[in-house]
């Protein structure tokens, strides 16, 4: 068995299961830490009822409390574009890149419709420009920099990794076979990161942007200072 | 006295302490440190010093006691309480895009450091206020 043979067989299987796990995993660790919603207690139902208190209660029940302003596309509308073309094209572009399609053709007789080859390219080249402003962000913004740790720029890495490969392959820049090798490890990688590290933000963000009340989510927040 | 009771610091009780928040280690592990807390801190909004983020207190604090766990020492706590008491007022307004409680885990980390005997000094000036106030 070549390489080539066994990172396409039984290592690729491997991610995969221990991608699923991963996720179940961060699922099991998010449900392990929630608790019964306390209600408040020193609100008297009755006073909420009547009057204009009544009716801005029910107007708030059926529109939604969230405030623009407070949001991440309310204070830095950039990086709020930034973050959402990042992450449409790390999930969007795999799943539609051509030879992808082939492959998974030539190996179950089933493949989703695919883009263009140009239009693939275009994406990742959006992908690696967004990854970049990541990393030039980290680097030089003072806030996210006293936070970072070299874990943080080796996640950044993981992420971009397999696109970068991908570009490279695709452009036959460089030894094919060693960077289709790479190209199949990193997406591995990314995989099983996705599960163990902090990646797993991509099971998070569902949880918190419906369950909790923050100007960072769909629920709406009361602490903004604006 | 128990014998983990090493230069003052009795490291079981913090270990102890830090079991009791699971949550918190699922917090500081989920943190995607990506600064975004930054602006919902008032501290940090009028100084414009990275040493106000809630996260950087948090990890600062929390994240070092969770990292060293029995190899704390008194310096590092005297350290930390700087952070967590003069760079903090706990008006709990900070939020996250991850939706981690900023401020229950320095509150955690104060009760920690209160239980070792590092209190809020009033008598220092780690932010400088006085010769602010002056002004």
């Amino acid at each position: 068995m070549t390489v080539y043979d066994f990172i396409r067989g039984p290592l690729l299987w491997f991610s995969f299961i221990v991608f699923m796990a991963g996720l179940l995993f961060q699922i099991y660790k998010i449900f392990s830490i929630t608790e019964k919603k306390e209600r408040p207690k020193l609100i008297r139902e009755e006073a909420k009822k009547s009057g204009l208190a009544g009716i801005k209660n029910y107007l708030t029940g059926k529109f939604s409390r969230v405030n623009v302003k407070g949001t991440i596309l309310g204070t830095q509308p950039h990086m709020a574009l930034l973050s959402a073309v990042f992450h449409a094209c790390l999930i969007v572009t795999p799943f539609f890149v051509l030879a992808h399609n082939i492959l998974l053709f030539e190996s179950w007789r089933f493949r989703l419709p695919s883009f263009s080859e140009s239009t693939t390219d275009i994406l990742a080249i959006i992908f690696l420009a967004c990854a970049f402003l990541y990393l030039l962000r980290r680097i030089f913004l003072p806030t996210v920099r006293a936070v970072s740790e070299i874990y943080d720029y080796i996640l950044l890495l993981i992420a971009a990794a397999p696109f970068v490969t991908g570009f490279l392959a695709y452009h036959q820049l460089g030894d094919y076979k060693t960077i289709v090798i790479l190209h199949i490890l990193s997406g591995e990688l990314m995989l099983v990161a996705l599960g163990l590290t902090k990646l797993g933000h991509m099971v998070f963000f569902f949880f918190v942007r419906t369950n909790i009340g923050s100007e960072y989510s769909f629920r709406g927040g009361s602490r903004s200072w604006e | 006295m128990s014998t983990n009771v090493i230069n003052g610091i009795d490291q079981s009780k913090i270990v102890q302490m830090l079991k009791q928040k699971k949550q918190m280690k699922v917090f500081l592990s989920i943190c995607a440190s990506c600064g975004f807390c930054a602006d919902s801190c008032f501290l940090y909004r009028s100084y414009k010093d990275p040493r106000y983020m809630p996260s950087y207190k948090a990890i600062n604090s929390l994240g070092r006691l969770f990292k060293k766990k029995k190899r704390v020492t008194r310096a590092m706590l005297e350290e930390m309480s700087d952070l967590i008491y003069g760079r903090c007022v706990m008006c709990r307004r900070c939020y996250c895009p991850l939706g981690i409680d900023i401020s229950a885990m320095i509150s955690w980390a104060r009760t920690i450091c209160r239980t070792q005997g590092v209190y809020e000094r009033y008598d220092i000036d780690p932010m400088g206020r006085i010769n602010k106030a002056a002004v």
